[in-house]
C-alpha cells in the first residue's frame, strides 16, 4: 500500500525485486549508465569508477568481467541457492565452448565445424552444457556436500581427457583451435549484419569492436542476472532453497530432491556454457587447459567474496576477482614508478619490490629478477588465497555480507534491531 | 470523501432508526470499493472492500435467520479479534439481536457463567481451543443454545457435537435463506427501534460475577455522535475513510467496540486486525495506522522497549539517540505545560529532532502517521504520556465506563491537562458528588440497565436518575476532572487517613520493572505492597548483570532484585505524604494469570481473589 512499504496486499506485492519507486528509479539510471559507460560522454565520464572502466584498455578487461558474472550467476543458483557445491564449474564452460566451436566454427579437413551463425551456436552452447548437467545431476542424488565437490572435480579431468581424444574438435595443439568470431549473420553469408569484433560504423555511430562487445555482454548478462534474481523468488527457487538446507527435510516436504537438483545442475549448466562459449570467442583462441580446476575455483572464490546465495554477491565478487589483478599490477607499476623517480614513499617501496638483480625486496617485477622470493605475476594468485580465508572467517558472507551489515545499521535507526 | 456521522443517513434512506447495522449498508452503498477490514494471512493483508463486507454481513444475517434468531435473542462471540467478529456482531444487530462479546481469555468456568447468563442462542467460538470452553457446559444447563459457530476447522474434524457448525457452512446457509426469502434482514432493519437493546457488554468484574451492560441502538447513536462527531475527543477534526486503525484489543471490551467497530460504520476508517496481541509491534509497523487507541499498559511497554532497545545500541547510536530523548524529554514537558501546543521552544527542537530521530522512531514503533491516539480504560503514568507527546504522537488520556457508552470526559487535542482524564463532553450531564467525590453522569448514551439484574441496576443510579461511576474524581483548574480512585479501593488506615490506593500503584508501575502492584493497608497500621514484576525487563536487567536465574519465582526473590524493587520503592515514597509511604513490601511469586482468577479478562487485579490467595504474604508483613 502506498506509503506504507511494509503493509503487502498481495504476494505479488511481497516478492517485487525493487520494490519502492526510488529504487525503480535507481535502477533505471544505473542501467542507463551502463550503458553510457564506454562512450565517453561529458557528465557520465565524470562519475569516479565509470570514468575509469569507460576506458578502452579496461573496457576489454570490463568484457572478460560480464562473461564471468554470466557464469558466477550459474554458479550460484547451484552452489548458493540449492546448495550443491560443484568444483565442475569449468567443465561445463568448456562443454558450452566447444560446443559452440563445434556449431560456429569453421571446419576443415582434420576439424570438425559447420559454420552456423551465433544465434544458433551461443543457445546450442547452452543447451548442451545443460544436457551434461542433467547427465551428471544424479551423482548429486548420491552424494551430498565435500563428496560431491570430488565428484564434479572428477569431471574437469574427465574433460581434458575428452579434449585429447578429440583433437577435431579441441584443436590439434596444446595451442587450442580458433573459434568463430563475435559476429551476427542471419545465416552463412559473407558480410555479417552487426560486426562485434571489429572497430566500425555501427547503426549510425562510430563504435570500437570493445564497445559493440560490451553492449552485447551487457544485455546478455542483465538478462542473465534478471532471470536468476526471478528464479531465487519463484517456487523453483524456494524449493532450490528448501534442498540447501536439508534435502531430505525438503524430500518430506514433498520437494522432489531428484527432479529439482537435476534442474538445477541444469539452469546453472545452461548459464555456464552460454559464459564459456563467450569466454572462448572473446578470446578467440583458448587451449584446453584453461578449462581446468584453477577456473572452477577462481568461480567459488567469486561467490565467497561477493557473498553465496545471492545475485548482487556474484556481481560483486565478479567484479572484485576478475578486475583485483589489474588493480594490482597498476599498484606495482605505481610503485616502481616511485622507486624510479624517487618519490616521498621511495625507500618504503624499494624494500617491497625488488627491481633487478641487485636489488633485494619480496616481490619481483622485472624479468631478470624473476622469481627472486616472489614474481608479481603470482602475487593476485596470492592475493585470492588470502581473501578467501580472511572472508570465511571474519565475513562468510562475503562483500554482500558487509553491505547487508551496513544497510542494517541504517535500517534498524535508531535501534540496532 | 468527508462523510462523517452528521450526514449519515437516519430513518429517512433505509427506514428504522439508524443501527450500526443501517450505517455499514449505508457506506457500503457510497463507497462500495473503499477498504473496510484488512486481516492478514498467511503473510499477506487480505481487503475486504465495503461491498464485500457487507455481503457477508448479509450472508451471516440470513444464516441467523435460517437459524431462527428472533428479535432480543443473544448471539455470542468468544474470538480474538477478526472479521468475522465484526461481520457477526453487525449481522447480529441488523436482525435486531443481541451481540454478546466474550474475551478470548475467558475460562471455561466463566464462558459457562456468561453463557448461560445470556442465555445465548447463537455462539461463535472462534476455534478448537474456544469450542473445547463451550462444550464443557453441560448441554443440558444452556437449552437455548442452538449453535456453535467455529472458523478455525483445525482439530475439529472428529468432534460430533450436533450443534458444532463451521462459518463457511453458515454463511452457505445464509446465501441460500437469502435467495429463497431475499427481503427479510432489510425487514428486519426497518423495524429496529431505538430502545432495542444491541449488545451486553460484560463489565470485568473486580468484585463479584460480571455483569452485562445492556447498550440500546439509541445509546450507542447518541455515542457515536458525541465521540465522533465535531465536539468530539478530536476536537474538529473527524476521521474518515482514509484513516487507518488497528484492532487488536477485545472486542467484547467497550473501548475496542468504540475504536474500531464504532469508527468503521460511523466514519469508514478502514481496520486492520493484528494477527495477535503477541504481534501487535510488527503490525503497528507494517500499517502505521492513523488512529489508535491503547490502554496504559500497551503504551508502557512501547515506552519500556524504547528505552531498552535504545539502551542496547552501538556508541555513535547510543550518543545520538540519547540526544533524541533529551529533546523528547523538553518537547513534552513544553507541550504538556501548553495543553499540548507546541511552544515556540518545542516546535524549534521538533524541527531538529524530527528528522534526526523522531521520525525513524516512529516509524519503528509504527505510530509515525498516527495524528491521535487514546489512552484510557486505566490510568497512565505522566511520564509515559509525557514520552510520546514527546516524539510527537499526540496521546489523550481519556475518560469513560462500559455503563455510559463511554461517553465521560476527554483530553481536547491542545486543551490537554497532564493527570487528568480532561474535560467533560459538551451539553453531557456530569457531575462530581460532593459529599463523597463520586463521578455521575446522565445522558442519552447511558445504559439500560444490567441483563437480568434489576437489583443492581437501581442500585448504579442515583434517586434523581444520575449513573454512579464508582470513580472518586475532582475538579482540576474548574475545567479538567482528575479520577482519584475506585469507591470501593480507598484505603482507610488505622490511623483515619483515607489513601487512594491507586495512585501508588501507578507510581510504581512507572518502572518498566514492575508489572503488578496492590497496595494494602486498609484498617492497618501502615501501607505495604505486593509487587509482581515484569519477567522480560528484569530478565534482561538480570542477564545483563549476571545473575543467573530459573523461573519467575526464583528471579524476583533475587537479593539483587529485591534492591532494585526496594529502589523503586523509595523513589515512590519520596513522591507521597508520610502517611502514604510504603513501608513493606513483598514480591508476588508467580505471573498473575486470568484463568486463575487473580486478575479480570481486562487485567486489572482482583482485589478479593488476590487477599484471599496471597493472605499468607500479607499477613507476614503485619506481623
Amino acid at each position: 500500500m502506498r506509503g506504507r512499504p511494509k503493509l503487502y496486499t498481495s504476494y505479488i506485492a511481497e516478492a517485487q525485486l525493487f520494490p519502492t519507486r526510488v529504487q525503480k528509479i535507481l535502477v533505471v539510471v544505473g542501467i542507463i549508465v551502463l550503458v553510457l559507460m564506454p562512450f565517453d560522454l561529458p557528465v557520465i565520464n565524470q562519475i569516479p569508477i565509470v570514468r575509469f572502466l569507460g576506458d578502452n584498455i579496461w573496457l576489454r578487461l570490463v568484457n572478460r568481467m560480464l562473461i564471468f558474472t554470466i557464469a558466477a550467476l550459474g554458479l550460484n543458483i547451484l552452489s548458493g541457492l540449492a546448495g550443491q557445491v560443484s568444483l565442475g564449474h569449468a567443465f561445463f564452460m568448456g562443454s558450452g565452448a566447444y560446443t559452440a566451436v563445434l556449431v560456429g566454427g569453421k571446419g576443415s579437413a582434420n576439424l570438425w565445424g559447420w559454420g552456423l551463425p551465433i544465434w544458433i551456436w551461443l543457445p546450442a552452447s547452452g543447451v548442451v552444457a545443460a544436457l551434461v548437467g542433467i547427465a551428471v545431476a544424479p551423482a548429486a542424488v548420491r552424494v551430498r556436500g565435500l563428496y560431491l565437490g570430488i565428484a564434479t572435480l572428477g569431471l574437469v579431468f574427465i574433460g581434458l581427457h575428452l579434449s585429447r581424444v578429440f583433437p577435431e574438435i579441441a584443436g590439434p595443439g596444446a595451442l587450442g583451435r580458433k573459434w568463430p568470431r563475435m559476429q551476427f549473420r542471419l545465416w552463412k553469408e559473407e558480410d555479417p549484419l552487426v560486426d562485434f569484433s571489429r572497430d566500425g560504423d555501427w547503426l549510425w555511430f562510430e563504435a570500437s569492436k570493445n564497445q559493440k562487445t560490451y553492449l552485447l555482454l551487457l544485455a546478455l548478462t542483465v538478462i542473465a542476472a534478471v532471470v536468476a534474481a526471478n528464479i531465487a523468488r519463484t517456487r523453483t527457487g524456494r524449493a532450490f532453497s528448501a534442498i540447501r538446507e536439508r534435502d531430505v527435510a525438503a524430500e518430506i516436504m514433498g520437494v522432489p530432491e531428484f527432479r529439482y537438483k537435476t534442474m538445477a545442475f541444469a539452469i546453472s549448466s545452461f548459464y555456464a556454457g552460454v559464459a564459456g562459449a563467450l569466454l572462448a570467442v572473446l578470446a578467440g583462441q583458448v587451449p584446453p587447459e584453461s578449462w581446468g580446476l584453477l577456473l572452477s575455483i577462481q568461480f567459488i572464490a567469486i561467490l565467497l567474496i561477493g557473498g553465496i546465495g545471492r545475485v548482487s554477491g556474484a556481481l560483486l565478487g565478479t567484479f572484485f576477482v576478475v578486475l583485483s589483478p589489474r588493480f594490482i599490477e597498476e599498484v606495482i607499476d605505481w610503485m616502481k614508478e616511485q622507486v624510479d623517480h624517487g618519490g616521498i614513499l621511495a625507500g618504503v617501496f624499494d624494500i617491497l619490490i625488488s627491481t633487478g638483480d641487485g636489488d633485494g625486496g619480496i616481490l619481483a617485477i622485472s624479468e631478470t629478477a624473476l622469481g627472486y622470493p616472489l614474481p608479481a605475476s603470482a602475487l593476485d594468485e596470492l592475493v585470492y588465497g588470502l581473501l578467501i580465508v580472511v572472508f570465511l572467517l571474519f565475513e562468510p558472507m562475503g562483500l554482500y555480507g558487509i553491505w547487508v551489515k551496513v544497510r542494517n545499521y541504517w535500517k534498524g535507526w535508531p535501534f540496532s534491531y | 470523501m468527508s462523510l462523517t456521522v452528521a450526514d449519515s443517513p437516519t430513518a429517512e434512506t433505509g427506514g428504522g432508526v439508524a443501527t450500526v447495522a443501517s450505517r455499514a449498508r449505508d457506506w457500503a452503498d457510497r463507497a462500495p470499493r473503499q477498504v473496510a477490514l484488512r486481516e492478514k494471512d498467511f503473510g499477506i493483508w487480505q481487503e475486504f472492500t465495503w461491498e464485500r463486507t457487507w455481503d457477508l454481513i448479509m450472508d451471516a444475517a440470513n444464516g441467523l435467520l435460517a437459524l431462527g434468531v428472533e428479535p432480543g435473542e443473544r448471539v455470542s462471540i468468544q474470538s480474538e479479534d477478526r472479521p468475522e467478529w465484526v461481520i457477526l456482531d453487525l449481522a447480529t444487530v441488523a436482525i435486531r439481536g443481541i451481540t454478546v462479546g466474550l474475551y478470548p481469555t475467558n475460562p471455561a468456568a466463566e464462558v459457562e457463567y456468561l453463557l448461560t447468563d445470556s442465555n445465548a442462542t447463537v455462539h461463535f467460538a472462534e476455534d478448537q481451543e474456544q469450542v473445547d470452553r463451550a462444550l464443557e457446559v453441560d448441554a443440558a444447563r444452556l437449552p437455548g443454545l442452538r449453535r456453535i459457530l467455529y472458523t478455525e476447522p483445525r482439530g475439529l474434524n472428529s468432534y460430533d457435537d450436533p450443534r458444532l457448525m463451521y462459518w463457511g457452512d453458515f454463511l452457505e446457509m445464509g446465501r441460500r435463506h437469502r435467495e429463497d426469502s431475499p427481503g427479510e434482514v432489510e425487514r428486519r432493519m426497518a423495524e429496529a427501534l431505538p430502545e432495542d437493546v444491541m449488545t451486553l457488554v460484560y463489565t470485568s468484574g473486580t468484585t463479584g460475577p460480571p455483569k452485562g451492560a445492556m447498550l440500546t441502538n439509541a445509546n450507542v447513536d447518541y455515542a457515536m455522535t458525541v465521540i465522533t462527531g465535531d465536539t468530539g475527543l478530536r476536537g474538529a477534526q473527524i476521521p474518515g475513510p482514509g484513516d487507518l486503525t488497528l484492532t487488536y484489543l477485545p472486542l467484547c471490551h467497550v473501548a475496542e467496540r468504540i475504536f474500531s467497530t464504532w469508527h468503521l460504520v460511523g466514519c469508514g476508517v478502514c481496520l486492520n486486525f493484528a494477527e495477535s496481541i503477541d504481534t501487535v509491534v510488527s503490525n503497528l509497523r507494517e500499517v502505521q495506522p492513523t488512529l489508535f487507541f491503547a490502554v496504559p499498559r500497551i503504551w508502557e511497554k512501547m515506552h519500556a522497549s524504547v528505552m531498552i532497545r535504545g539502551g542496547d545500541v552501538t556508541p555513535f547510536k547510543r550518543v545520538w539517540l540519547g540526544l533524541g530523548l533529551r529533546m523528547a524529554t523538553v518537547i513534552g514537558r513544553e507541550k504538556v505545560s501548553n495543553g499540548g501546543k507546541h511552544t515556540p521552544m518545542s516546535w524549534l527542537l521538533n524541527l531538529i529532532g524530527y528528522p534526526l530521530v523522531f521520525r525513524a522512531l516512529k516509524e519503528r514503533i509504527g505510530l509515525r502517521r498516527c495524528w491521535h491516539a487514546g489512552s484510557g480504560a486505566a490510568p497512565i503514568a505522566p511520564e509515559v504520556l509525557e514520552f510520546f507527546i514527546g516524539i510527537g504522537v499526540p496521546v489523550y488520556e481519556l475518560y469513560g465506563m462500559t455503563e455510559n457508552s463511554a461517553v465521560a470526559t476527554v483530553n481536547y487535542p491542545g486543551r490537554m491537562k497532564l493527570g487528568t482524564v480532561g474535560e467533560p463532553y459538551p451539553d453531557i450531564g456530569f457531575r462530581i458528588d460532593e459529599e463523597t467525590g463520586e463521578i455521575q453522569t446522565k445522558h442519552p448514551a447511558v445504559f439500560a440497565g444490567y441483563w437480568n439484574k434489576p437489583e443492581q441496576t437501581a442500585e448504579t443510579f442515583t434517586d434523581d436518575g444520575w449513573l454512579k461511576t464508582g470513580d472518586v474524581g475532582e475538579w482540576v483548574d474548574g475545567t479538567h476532572v482528575r479520577i482519584v480512585d475506585r469507591i470501593k479501593h480507598i484505603i482507610i488506615t488505622s490511623g483515619g487517613k483515607n489513601i487512594s490506593p491507586s495512585e501508588i500503584e501507578n507510581s510504581l508501575k512507572t518502572s518498566p520493572y514492575v508489572k503488578e502492584a496492590m497496595v494494602i493497608g486498609d484498617g492497618r497500621k501502615f501501607l505495604a505492597a505486593l509487587i509482581g514484576i515484569e519477567l522480560d525487563t528484569v530478565g534482561d536487567w538480570a542477564l545483563r548483570r549476571n545473575i543467573p536465574y530459573t523461573t519467575y519465582r526464583d528471579l524476583s526473590e533475587k537479593p539483587e532484585v529485591l534492591e532494585l524493587v526496594q529502589g523503586i520503592v523509595n523513589e515512590t515514597n519520596e513522591k507521597f505524604a508520610r502517611v502514604e509511604s510504603i513501608r513493606k513490601f513483598k514480591m508476588i511469586p508467580k505471573e498473575l494469570d486470568h484463568e486463575d482468577g487473580e486478575l479480570t479478562a481486562t487485567q486489572k487485579i482482583k482485589r478479593s481473589a488476590m487477599e484471599d490467595m496471597f493472605g499468607d504474604l500479607v499477613e507476614s508483613m503485619y506481623s
